[in-house]
């Protein structure tokens, strides 16, 4: 059975579907070589659809935003290697946390509740601490913000970047979710394309790990939605990370 | 040959080895019609800023794992452009871009339109957007640079969304030919 698209490839060519459609087709064409072909064609006759607006010059500062911005994307990656640590050798557990807490260290102005709450509830803070520079240092990191009934939750994926090491989601506080439904995090890329990277339900514990056994590379930003099964259309997004990690551009 | 410029699929394989130089070709290319795109959708210049920012930290980031099935560098890097101010239109409430000819009338804000730059390119793509029937034209404007999905086309132009498709799929297959013609 092969459930063709062509209804929606123009929608869905000039961005006119809601996340839900769009991810539907998106998975559609990933299998369906026909339907892929129409919407190149289309892409194509909308990716002209830029050159009819009028042009307009940006503030020369947007030019030293944009290569600062990248620049400091670059640094963890140069500076890290040397006293980068094998996440072999760390129980998941100590991992766990020192993810979370290297989470709200990068990302403490984004989640200050969650560190408070961290920082009150462990003693082993400091030890910890050495363990979090490690993984900050190569390694990149999104903080998805729950909203809705989400709200104080949060997840912190990290990509290791070291060989052989796999990424992984770091949930705080995740509330239960209704019987026969799935959590699902997708990773998202630069074009909106949603790739779906693991399915799991919440474990009833403060923090919870989750594995990732997809590849990061060319995604960069990360939700979770709430799913009624752990395949087809995706759900409600309960949790989303910001359109990009901060940077230290101006 | 020395001055010659590098491709753009070049500078993508140079963003994805970390160049921080390719990437200020590239910005030098596109930054200027990427942020046009940007002010056009989001109607003002520091969202359209932001955006421009965000969506060449994307590529930079994403250059990677760029495959060119997703279209060429340009297309590949306007799209996430397009991407991401719809995503900031469709949050707020109160600004829906007007259409094309009436956008155009609007005077800017502190930028200028550089209207007696536009290229060859320019002048096709609007001559084959401007030989739609009117309806045909809306459609495709507000659905792209308006942010508005098929359904809310649907009720916003009190037509069937059968009709907003039919608008759609014809209109872009008129826009097609038009440009094939002009090339």
């Amino acid at each position: 059975m092969n459930d063709h698209v062509l209804d929606d490839l123009e929608a869905y060519a000039l961005g006119a579907l809601g996340q839900a459609d769009a991810q539907h087709i998106a998975a559609h064409l990933a299998t369906c070589g026909s339907c892929r072909t129409e919407a190149a064609a289309l892409a194509e006759v909308v990716g002209t659809l830029p050159d009819a607006v009028a042009l307009r010059e940006p503030r020369a500062t947007l030019r030293e935003r944009v290569i600062a911005a990248a620049r400091a994307d670059l640094q963890p990656t140069t500076a890290g290697d040397p006293r980068r640590r094998s996440l072999g050798s760390i129980r998941p557990a100590r991992v766990a946390f020192a993810g979370l807490i290297a989470a709200v260290i990068v990302l403490g102005a984004i989640d200050v509740d969650a560190y408070r709450r961290v920082s009150s509830t462990t003693a082993e803070r400091n030890e910890y601490s050495a363990i979090v520079e490690s993984l900050r240092q190569g390694a990149r990191v999104w903080y998805m913000t729950g909203k809705n009934d989400f709200a104080g939750s949060g997840g912190t994926l990290f990509d290791p970047r070291a060989d052989g090491k796999q990424p992984f989601v770091l949930f705080h506080d995740l509330p239960a979710i209704p019987q026969g439904k799935v959590l699902t995090i997708w990773l998202v890329s630069p074009d909106s394309t949603w790739a779906r990277a693991a399915t799991f339900r919440p474990n009833g514990h403060d923090i919870q790990w989750v594995q990732i056994t997809a590849e990061i590379a060319g995604f960069d930003r990360c939700a979770v939605t709430l799913d009624d099964s752990p395949w087809g259309r995706h759900g409600t997004i309960v949790m989303e990370s910001r359109i990009a990690p901060p940077t230290s551009a101006p | 040959m020395s001055d010659q410029q590098p491709s753009d699929d070049a500078l993508l394989s140079s963003l994805a080895a970390r160049d921080l130089g390719a990437l200020a070709s590239l910005y030098d290319r596109y930054g200027r019609l990427a942020y046009s795109l940007a002010y056009r959708i989001l109607g003002e210049s520091e969202g359209a800023e932001d955006v421009v920012q965000d969506a060449f930290l994307s590529a930079w980031r994403g250059a990677p794992g760029y495959r060119r099935e997703r279209g060429n560098p340009r297309a590949w890097l306007l799209s996430i452009v397009h991407h991401r101010a719809v995503d900031i239109l469709r949050r707020k409430t109160t600004f829906r871009p007007a259409p094309l000819e009436v956008a155009e009338l609007q005077p800017g804000d502190e930028d200028t339109a550089l209207a007696a730059e536009r290229n060859v390119e320019h002048r096709t793509v609007r001559a084959a957007l401007e030989s739609l029937p009117q309806a045909q034209r809306r459609t495709i404007e507000l659905a792209y640079f308006g942010g508005y999905t098929h359904v809310e086309l649907s009720e916003l132009m009190g037509v069937p969304l059968g009709t907003v498709k039919g608008r759609m799929r014809i209109g872009l297959q008129k826009m097609r030919r038009a440009l094939e013609r002009s090339r």
